[in-house]
């Protein structure tokens, strides 16, 4: 059987290399046109053939967003663009344009082509629509409760994409203008101002209209079971930490639900990881129900900050057995943390000693983006991170 | 150039309209009035010389798969002109059942280009509505590039946003007050209203300003634009709009005073001048 997919977002390189290594199947990515966040950093031509190139050698696969509702000046120049990422080398295109899925299809038939959520599919008679056009798998609307897409999967041939992790639209994607009317920025062309995390007044009261994020954690094997071929992870836009994190765990769950390994307990820890690293409230939407206002904000305030990422581990000093770290939230002598790796294996200590870049003591870490050192009787990989579990 | 309407009622006497937009019920959002299959009927038949275009832009879930199917197959058997579909779910079901009725390409806010409105064209779609978030110079690329024959709503209170969740219900829990099924807002940094209705359908987000476009009418018809279209909700003096506009046309657009007489609707002409923008840095 097939192993479900974990698909992650990747902002840039760095993020592309992070989640593949933490466990991520598979990439989108998005080139610097034509794509759904116009305002991350986004991928040169040079910069998407690396990531094809470290991608493949790991035997994973990238796919690139392509995702615009398209005007009549986007065209322009779009189908030499398609013939350059292509030489590139990814893997999948994620459109949501039907002519430029027939356009992918009849001149480069190797490259997959994947419906955008974009398109809001919500029933079997719009994928068979586009099944028999060429389409090699639809993302689905996040409207849907298990047992319509089971119903969709079960009468059609087409893969089928979900969304697990990430924020949520208020409004069903692709029928949203409010950023357009508000803001002027054109939500449909990578430009959406989130209107819906505004608040508004009426009668003198706050209106929001904003909704929780999504975690599926619980329904992994829900979704392994009804079919699904591909876990989508939202957010071109988050950290290397919010990534290691959010792909590192769920890429122990689905293993742990495929070797059956999975225990309460475990899950216990994986979805208190989940939490900790999120910044707002999660809930699973319309998976088991129909959603309802516990998945929603009625307060203007729904940002939570998280500053349990203490640094990123970029080398080991032999001589001293330290581990080298980039800080990036305050720490201090006592503090539980964990050091956890690419490959799964964590570790947790206890701080005693903090050293400065020449072996200099401190009793704080309190320098963002200072070069700091632990003692740690062993090297570990690359990307390698630190976590607070609890303060001193 | 015709001129199509949707009104509030369903009394379309003494109305110089070419035609009609009536919306089927269950099967469309954003509507004031909604009609069942017997009442589209009556409206038919007691308005014979009117194109009669039917609604149907809603999502469209599994379990309405089956009576959507029996619905279309009953609208082919009508004289009905066209209907406005949201959902491609529609465009398949036309296309397995190979039935005649002509379809609008209605997906709100992505009818932007001439391109895509001639792969609609080739999928055997007929008209399109475009979005109302281009420009005018855009809107007369597609009128002149594309085959799809273009409808343009020129006058409104645009629908801009659409969402499954019943965005009221859940808000009027949360403050523990009687549910309203309409809300006025206000956008704080903009100073500008919106309107938000829910339905059993979910919730629709709508302009308080109206949007004017009567002043573009000449340049539609200058590019032979085959339909343009005008909406009741939130317009006053309807009809008389209605009537003066078909006038209008046929004069060809000739008449200043028509275009003095309805700046009294504001002098809000939505994107048509306007472009949108993406890249903010």
């Amino acid at each position: 059987m097939k192993k479900i997919e974990l698909l992650s977002p990747a902002g840039d390189l760095e993020r592309l290399k992070v989640t593949l290594l933490y466990g991520a199947d598979a990439v989108y990515i998005g080139g610097q046109k034509y794509s759904l966040r116009a305002n991350a950093t986004n991928f040169s031509l040079e910069e998407i053939k690396e990531a094809c190139d470290f991608a493949h050698k790991l035997g994973k696969r990238v796919h690139l967003t392509l995702n615009i509702v398209f005007h009549n000046s986007d065209m322009a120049g779009v189908e030499e663009y398609i013939k350059d990422v292509v030489a590139c080398g990814i893997d999948a295109f994620i459109v949501s344009d039907p002519f430029i899925i027939s356009y992918i299809k009849k001149n480069f038939p190797k490259v997959e082509v994947h419906l955008s959520t974009q398109n809001s599919t919500t029933n079997y008679e719009t994928v068979l629509f586009f099944e028999k056009n060429g389409v090699d798998r639809v993302v689905l609307a996040r409207e849907l409760s298990k047992k319509e897409i089971k119903e969709i999967i079960d009468k059609t041939n087409t893969d089928i994409e979900v969304f697990i992790h990430g924020a949520m639209c208020t409004c069903f994607s692709g029928r949203c203008a409010l950023s357009n009317y508000v803001t002027n920025r054109d939500a449909n062309r990578g430009g959406c101002a989130q209107i819906c995390r505004f608040a508004f007044k009426t009668d003198g009261e706050d209106f929001t209209l904003a909704t929780k994020d999504m975690n599926m954690s619980k329904y992994i094997k829900d979704l392994i079971d009804i079919g699904v071929t591909s876990m989508k992870v939202e957010g071109r836009m988050r950290s290397i930490y919010y990534l290691a994190t959010v792909i590192g765990t769920y890429r122990k769950i689905v293993d742990e639900l495929y070797d059956n390994t999975l225990t309460p307990e475990k899950m216990e820890v994986y979805e208190e990881r989940l939490n900790r690293v999120a910044n707002r409230e999660t809930t699973s939407h319309y998976f088991m129900h129909e959603a309802d206002e516990k998945d929603q904000y009625f307060t203007g305030r729904q940002e939570l900050s998280n500053q349990d990422y203490l640094g990123l581990i970029t080398g080991y000093d032999k001589e001293n057995k330290c581990i080298v770290l980039v800080e990036r939230n305050y720490f201090k002598k006592g503090d539980l943390v964990e050091i956890f790796t690419p490959s799964g294996t964590t570790y947790e200590y206890k701080i005693k000693n903090i050293y400065d870049e020449d072996m200099n003591e401190l009793d704080v870490a309190r320098h963002p983006e200072e070069v700091l050192k632990l003692p740690f009787d062993k090297e570990v990989e690359e990307y390698s991170m630190i976590r607070l579990i609890r303060g001193a | 150039m015709k001129l199509l309407i949707e009104k509030n009622t369903s009394n379309f006497d003494n109305l110089k309209t070419d035609g009609i937009i009536l919306s089927l019920k269950d099967y469309s959002v954003q509507s004031t009035i909604y009609y069942d299959l017997d009442e589209i009927k009556e409206i038919i038949n007691k308005y014979p010389k009117l194109e009669v275009f039917i609604k149907m832009n809603k999502n469209i879930f599994n379990d309405e798969i089956d009576r959507l199917k029996e619905m279309l197959i009953e609208l082919n058997k009508l004289n009905i002109k066209g209907i406005f579909f949201y959902d491609l779910a529609i465009l398949n079901i036309k296309q397995e059942l190979n039935l005649d009725v002509d379809l609008v390409w209605d997906q709100s806010h992505m009818v932007n280009n001439y391109r895509t409105c001639d792969y609609y064209y080739n999928e055997g779609v007929k008209y399109a509505l475009l979005g109302k978030e281009i420009t005018l110079e855009e809107i007369k690329e597609i009128v002149e590039k594309s085959k799809i024959t273009s409808i343009v709503e020129v006058v409104s209170t645009p629908a801009i946003a659409y969402s499954k969740r019943k965005l009221l219900t859940n808000y009027f829990k949360s403050i523990n007050k009687d549910k309203k099924d309409t809300l006025e807002i206000l956008e704080k940094v903009s100073n500008k209203y919106y309107i938000v209705k829910e339905s059993n359908n979910g919730t629709s987000f709508y302009t308080k300003d109206i949007m004017n476009g009567t002043s573009i009418i000449k340049d539609l018809y200058s590019v032979n634009t085959p339909y343009i279209i005008m909406r009741e909700e939130g317009i006053p003096d309807f009809d008389e709009l209605v009537n003066d506009t078909h006038e209008y046309i046929e004069n060809e657009c000739k008449d200043n005073d028509y275009i003095e007489k309805y700046k009294k609707l504001g002098d809000n002409t939505n994107f048509f001048f306007k472009e949108t923008m993406y890249k903010v840095k």
